[in-house]
């Protein structure tokens, strides 16, 4: 007799519906305009992120366990889709200033975030691997779709460091599989505590081609170089999208990799810990010496790498609810500030950060909302920044990383100082004329920023709200799935 | 839940309503709602004191991670909550005589308020650091919106050095929490849970970063007088600045209690530190041309004797430096808005103007009294506070009470000599008139005058307050 295979397509629900706008950005494009296609593709977004909450705690599972759509998934997911949705409402905006506005572009945005999602439901390597590579090959096409010479070095450089990642990372594929002799999370890490000594060598040199493979997705040092160059070279709406949702995704495919597969593997610690440190000297030392806002921000996105990353140190149970806390919160307050810099510069080369100084007597909501989001990257309390890097020092600190946690501590001050110099210029008097685009502000970049701003705030004067749906242990002991 | 609950939660954030409300409110109205909302918190918090202090609130406001909403005010934290509510009234009411379409700046004050007062009212460490970051953001934009040139600089500065000690702080708060095995930030549940051993050291020196800098002590004071040079002539910010020095409490509120052994340890360093503060502060404010950074370095040296009371750990001495903490804010405070005032006259902030005396003579009056309590002249509140940190540190390490005893010698020379500089001497030829304190002026300089006066002579209503506080912090130590 042979067995049916086991496919169902209620846990693929939301990937599907993402991809269905994707599809019909493909197919309508020769028909309709890009604005009809991105309004298309912002209902796909809401619909795929509804259907996450008709798959909460139900723990549906398809292609025998290949693809699993638990909490910790559609938290993931959540995440992931509230970074796409702030995208494209800014794109809408931005991207005929940026000559990206053609259907192709949105079509590519959503293959990405299809591709996004799969990692966050993802049971196995392959279908993280696939997942990832989707995300990826839409990515290059992004960063080089604008057809200028500094997109397409941009392009060119993403390509080129991200093809070398996958290539380290598919080797770590293999040599984990080479110990373990499974691909899917649930049987490595049952069989990685009970290993035979032979094979704890290739299954330690898996885990560290991995975490080199991921530390080349999510920019950690000494595999940032990239970073700057991409996210300063790109469209602002695309370094908007790329330090959001394909970092969260990564982080994602990171979080499943090393807090399920691997969590008892030996070895990777120790790396993963000065990793972190160095990005979070590098990351934030670089930042400070930035006169670019956008490569300013570019930057501390890497040292918020470091910051994120610190939540994988943790266990499982605490780190888990830590970094997905800390990515809804980095997300939105990564994105309002982007999306304001999207609607303010006058080319995608951004605005120097001396050129904010006045912005207050100028656009006086955007720079309230700016300094806003500034400071919450700056972890400034009441903002929801303060409680993402509250819970990253504490999931850290409580599995023996005490070290890491002051050295982070003191490396928040340089970012601090590089965050305020910015914020406070704004609201410095200015008699020279106004140096950005005056006609940024229109109404969907607006929505993004009160999105962000009003997150960022509610989510910093009352974290429940979104804590304590990530706060269940139980969520993250499962990350391999049952 | 009674009313007299509330208050507490009241008092913290009426003011941050205040500001709010400010932004809505048309030009015209703006400084009538500023400074009505200043009067309903100082009235708050006198309803406070009438009902002998408050209860503890306590509310689980992040219940998956332990953190509380728990406010108190009663004893110290009440005493050091009314003054502040009396002095920001007091700036509000200088705000909007001198500073001319006054919004941002009114807005600000209010905001530092609320931050202020949940500082003192805070009765969860992580809600302690959260008002304690919160008062960080105006003062950084009042210094951004009215400072002068070398704004950013010193805004830098003051940032940095205060997020390096207050960050240290964050990682020995979690540290606390989880090492000594409390269920929650709060105070009640982790005075139950102490750490014990080496650790309890480390942690209390990343809790001490903080406040070394916020009291401040040297070597971590030189974000100070840059501060209090840069921001606006008015010395408006300053006042808040000034009531911003909090790492006096919080060191007596939540280091005594938490790491009593730690304190004991370190008591020698500390107290020398404090001792050497005091008196190189007052040396340098010797030395010094500019009014504003004179009282900055003046003000250093009070936090030296402040400092000194809380390390000794004795009762007099603690008792001492509360209230030298306290009331310190007023007259500090009233200085700076004097010399705002001496500088609306002549234009300059300098110590050498000349002659003011001969023709504002009630401003001349009414600085040289300010100026009394300062150096702390017996009769005013200062000389209370100071004569209790020598009385009981005395009794700890004589020598250190000696050193910082020149201090007060000291303090009578840079003071006298730069206010007979500036008020006394002839006024230079050419000179402007400078004319005398009209209108709400009597009442600004006056008001925390009276204060100082009252409670330098009948002190028993503050100390009754504030004694058996210290009481119940200084028991922590096994009766030492």
């Amino acid at each position: 007799m042979l067995q049916p295979p086991d496919v169902s397509l209620t846990p693929l629900l939301p990937v599907l519906i993402v991809l269905a706008g994707a599809l019909s950005s493909t197919l309508l494009g020769f028909w309709l305009g890009r604005r009809t296609l991105t309004f298309i593709n912002l209902a796909a977004t809401l619909l795929s992120a509804l259907s996450l909450g008709t798959l909460w705690n139900r723990g549906v599972s398809s292609f025998g366990g290949s693809l699993q759509a638990d909490n910790a998934a559609l938290l993931l997911a959540f995440v992931i889709l509230t970074g796409a949705l702030m995208t494209l409402l800014v794109t809408l905006d931005t991207a005929w200033r940026a000559r990206v506005s053609f259907p192709e572009f949105d079509a590519m945005l959503m293959y990405a975030v299809t591709g996004c999602l799969l990692i966050a439901f993802s049971g196995d390597l392959i279908v993280m691997l696939i997942g990832l590579e989707i995300m990826s090959l839409s990515g290059y096409v992004l960063a080089t779709l604008q057809g200028s010479r500094r997109a397409e070095e941009s392009g060119l450089k993403y390509f080129l460091l991200g093809a070398a990642g996958s290539a380290v990372l598919i080797y770590g594929i293999a040599f984990v599989y080479g110990a373990t002799g499974s691909l899917n999370y649930a049987a490595i890490a049952a069989k990685a505590s009970v290993l035979a000594p032979e094979n704890t060598g290739i299954l330690v040199g898996g885990a560290l081609l991995l975490l080199c493979g991921f530390a080349f997705k999510v920019a950690l040092a000494p595999f940032h170089q990239w970073t700057p160059d991409v996210y300063g070279g790109a469209p602002t709406s695309v370094s908007l999208f790329l330090s959001t949702v394909v970092k969260v995704a990564a982080f994602a495919g990171m979080l499943r990799v090393f807090g399920g597969a691997l969590a008892d593997a030996p070895g990777w610690h120790a790396v993963l810990q000065v990793l972190i440190a160095a990005t979070l000297i590098v990351g934030n030392l670089a930042a400070l010496r930035q006169l670019n806002f956008k490569r300013m921000l570019a930057y501390s996105a890497v040292a918020h790498t470091g910051f994120l990353a610190m939540a994988l140190l943790g266990t499982p149970q605490a780190g888990g609810a830590a970094l997905t806390y800390s990515l809804l919160v980095y997300t939105l307050m990564t994105a309002a500030a982007l999306a304001i810099l999207a609607a303010l510069q006058r080319s995608e080369e951004g605005v120097s950060v001396s050129d904010l100084r006045g912005l207050y007597h100028r656009h006086p909501a955007y720079a309230a909302a700016l300094a806003v989001c500034l400071a919450s990257l700056a972890g400034l309390p009441p903002f929801a920044g303060f409680f993402s890097k509250y819970l990253v020092f504490q999931a850290a600190f409580q599995n023996g990383y005490e070290w890491l946690s002051v050295l982070a501590a003191l490396s928040s001050v340089a970012a601090l100082v590089y965050y305020l110099r910015p914020a406070m210029l704004m609201f410095m008097p200015d008699r020279t004329p106004a140096r950005e685009y005056a006609h940024g502000q229109r109404a969907p970049t607006t929505l993004t920023v009160t999105l962000g701003v009003v997150g960022v705030t509610a989510l910093g004067l009352l974290p429940n709200i979104w804590y304590s749906w990530v706060a269940n242990p139980a969520i993250w002991t499962l990350l391999v799935g049952p | 839940m009674t009313f007299t609950d509330w208050l507490p939660t009241l008092m913290i954030f009426l003011p941050l309503a205040g500001s709010l409300l400010l932004l809505v409110t048309p030009k015209r109205f703006r400084d009538e709602v500023a400074g009505f909302m200043a009067a309903l918190t100082l009235g708050a918090g006198l309803a406070i004191w009438r009902g002998g202090g408050s209860e503890l609130f306590r509310w689980d406001w992040i219940p998956p991670l332990g953190i509380t909403y728990s406010v108190q005010l009663g004893g110290v934290s009440l005493a050091l909550a009314l003054v502040t509510a009396l002095m920001s009234f007091i700036a509000i009411l200088y705000a909007a005589r001198r500073i001319p379409n006054p919004g941002p700046m009114l807005s600000l004050i209010l905001a530092m308020e609320t931050g202020l007062i949940g500082i003192f009212a805070a009765q969860d460490l992580m809600l302690f650091y959260v008002f304690f970051e919160d008062a960080l953001i105006p003062a950084l934009l009042m210094l951004a919106i009215y400072g002068k040139s070398g704004r950013m600089a010193a805004l830098v500065k003051f940032a940095a050095y205060t997020l390096f000690g207050s960050l240290l702080m964050l990682v020995s708060i979690i540290g606390v929490r989880y090492i000594g095995g409390s269920p929650t930030f709060a105070m009640t549940d982790l005075k139950q849970n102490l750490v014990q051993g080496p650790a309890q050291t480390w942690l209390y020196l990343g809790f001490l970063a903080a406040m070394a800098v916020k009291l401040p002590l040297w070597p971590l004071h030189a974000w100070l007088p840059d501060f209090h040079e840069q921001n606006h002539d008015s010395g408006i910010p300053d006042v808040m600045g000034t009531l911003y020095k909090v790492g006096g409490y919080g060191l007596f509120t939540f280091a005594i209690p938490l790491f009593p052994d730690a304190s004991l340890e370190l008591r020698p360093i500390l107290m020398g530190l404090a001792a050497f503060t005091a008196l190189y502060a007052a040396w340098i404010a010797f030395g010094q041309t500019d009014w504003k950074r004179l009282l900055a370095y003046a003000g250093l040296s009070h936090m030296g004797f402040v400092a000194l009371g809380v390390f000794s750990l004795n009762e007099t001495a603690v008792i001492g430096a509360m209230y030298l903490l306290a009331f310190q804010n007023l007259y500090t405070g009233a200085l700076f808005l004097s010399v705002g005032m001496l500088q609306e006259r002549t234009g300059s902030l300098d110590t050498r103007v000349g002659g003011v005396m001969t023709q504002a003579g009630a401003l001349g009056g009414l600085t040289m009294a300010l100026w009394f309590a300062s150096i702390a002249v017996p009769g005013m509140a200062g000389f209370i506070g100071e004569f209790s940190i020598l009385l009981g540190a005395y009794q700890v390490f004589p020598w250190l009470a000696f050193i910082a005893g020149i201090t007060t010698i000291a303090a009578a020379a840079y003071a006298l000599s730069a206010f007979q500089t500036t008020f006394w001497q002839a006024r230079p030829a050419g000179g402007l008139r400078v004319p005398d304190l009209v209108h709400t002026e009597w009442l600004i300089l006056g008001l925390p005058l009276a204060v100082a006066v009252l409670f330098g002579v009948y002190s028993a209503p503050a100390l009754n307050l504030m004694q058996p506080a210290v009481r119940a912090v200084l028991t922590a130590l096994g009766g030492n």
